[in-house]
């Protein structure tokens, strides 16, 4: 049963941007060849997306609820906060949608910034902002203020950061939070919110995933500051 | 030709082994210390990793060798062409088909329909987001053609955002900077992106690192301002009714 809803998902998401495209290809009268292998690239991430959102589903977010309340349970601020740094980390780097921004990354830039970089400096950055959300719900900073804040330094970061990060840094924060990223950060932060802030917790959980887009763009725009 | 798909796909198992190792290794810490899961449990949970092992391979696999080389050809061949201006209403188009069957915009439309009450229709949420990504990926295709910085678009883009954000009724606010990435899902980066990679190299004088990439966060601007407007509408018809 679940597995029909993904599969009716992702038919959703991926076949009319497929006929779109391939419209376009025989318009554009590309070679045979290449749309060929287009409609085999096709079956592959349709595939590749329903294996991963099912195994997702059975194998990671059982065991991120799991540990999301383990980790509050004991109620201990660095226990959390040192928690949400690790899980933000290690859950973006498997992150699809980041693999694949990574690569493009990788190429274009003619290796310069390899793919290896992006990942860890993005999923450093995810960690961060992770923890510093989860730490607000100690503090109970208004989840705007921080909003602002964290696009105050973007903003500073963008006019000194060399060109050819600027893109690529907003592009990192937007893209990393994909499907395996965002089902973890919000069991996480409903988990500790629920447990803090006795009332208005909805409230409190919301905002968690826009300030993790915000680490990496910070991460990255850092990263050419430092070494563009 | 079958052979060509497969090309590389030794190296992309490898690199979502490793892509998955520390989330694995976080898991096992959080099993044998704190968690204790019965056997059972943890079969099915080895289990789901594995089957997410094969998708994500699978999935990067379709990306490098179909959507990606293909995306970039498109690009370069309607970028060298005169008439590359095609490329603005191709991308409106395919903002739309992407945004109609994302998933997360889904659950987007869901949620602002709660938070409003029922007052803003799910419907009319979806078609406005719809056409908002439309116009933003319509809008990154024209950046290309014309070189436009991409400060230009995200700088007013964001100070009508954060203008909103004043007027709209508070519990608005979270849900649409959040969606900023419910429209950038896997067909935005791998299809879309590539387009507009092929196109920058085509171009004379475009740069694909500079005037390339930033087109994902053009699209996140359109739900975020999608769901703050209709929150500023809300909000004034809740006052009116009031007062």
């Amino acid at each position: 049963m679940e597995l029909k809803e993904t599969v009716k998902e992702v038919v959703y998401s991926v076949v009319p941007i497929v006929i779109i495209v391939a419209v376009v290809q025989f318009a554009l009268k590309l070679p045979a060849e290449t749309i060929v292998n287009f409609f085999g690239g096709a079956v592959f991430v349709f595939i590749g997306l329903v294996l991963f959102l099912t195994g997702v589903k059975v194998g990671f977010l059982p065991v991120g609820e799991s540990i999301g309340n383990a980790i509050v349970s004991k109620g201990k601020m660095w226990i959390v906060l040192l928690s949400g740094f690790i899980i933000g980390f290690v859950v973006n780097v498997a992150e699809p949608d980041l693999q694949v921004l990574a690569g493009q990354i990788d190429q274009v830039s003619g290796g310069t910034i390899s793919k290896t970089l992006i990942i860890v400096v993005v999923s450093l950055g995810i960690g961060v902002f992770l923890a510093l959300g989860l730490l607000r719900n100690f503090l109970k900073i208004p989840m705007l203020y921080l909003l602002l804040g964290g696009y105050a330094i973007v903003f500073v970061l963008s006019m000194i950061t060399p060109k050819h990060f600027f893109g690529v840094g907003f592009d990192s924060g937007f893209v990393t939070t994909g499907p395996m990223t965002v089902p973890f950060i919000i069991s996480l932060g409903v988990g500790v919110s629920s447990v803090m802030g006795k009332h208005k917790s909805d409230n409190d959980s919301f905002g968690l995933v826009a300030l993790s887009t915000i680490g990496p763009i910070i991460a990255v725009l850092l990263l050419g500051v430092f070494f563009g | 030709m079958i052979l060509n798909l497969f090309d590389g796909f030794g190296d992309v198992l490898i690199e979502v082994a490793l892509a998955l190792t520390p989330i694995a290794v976080v898991f096992a810490f959080f099993q044998i210390f704190v968690l204790k899961f019965p056997k059972k449990k943890i079969i099915n949970i080895i289990k789901g990793v594995i089957i997410t092992f094969f998708g994500l391979s699978f999935f990067l696999q379709g990306v490098n060798a179909g959507f990606m080389p293909v995306g970039e050809l498109m690009g370069m061949a309607l970028g060298e062409s005169e008439y590359s201006w095609v490329l603005v209403p191709i991308g409106f188009l395919l903002g739309f088909a992407v945004t109609l069957a994302e998933p997360s915009v889904h659950v987007l439309v869901d949620q602002v329909e709660e938070a409003s009450g029922g007052h803003i229709n799910k419907k009319v949420m979806l078609i406005t987001v719809c056409i908002g990504v439309s116009i933003s990926v319509a809008l990154a295709m024209l950046r290309v053609i014309k070189g436009i910085p991409l400060w230009y678009i995200l700088i007013p883009g964001y100070i009508i955002a954060f203008v909103l954000a004043k007027f709209v009724p508070a519990h608005f606010v979270p849900i649409a900077f959040d969606s900023g990435s419910a429209a950038t899902g896997p067909m935005t980066v791998t299809l879309i992106l590539a387009i507009v990679m092929g196109a920058a190299k085509q171009i004379e004088g475009r740069d694909p690192l500079i005037d390339g990439f930033g087109m994902t966060t053009i699209v996140a601007l359109a739900p975020i301002l999608t769901v703050l407007l209709l929150g500023f509408l809300y909000g004034r018809k809740e006052k009116e009714t009031d007062g």
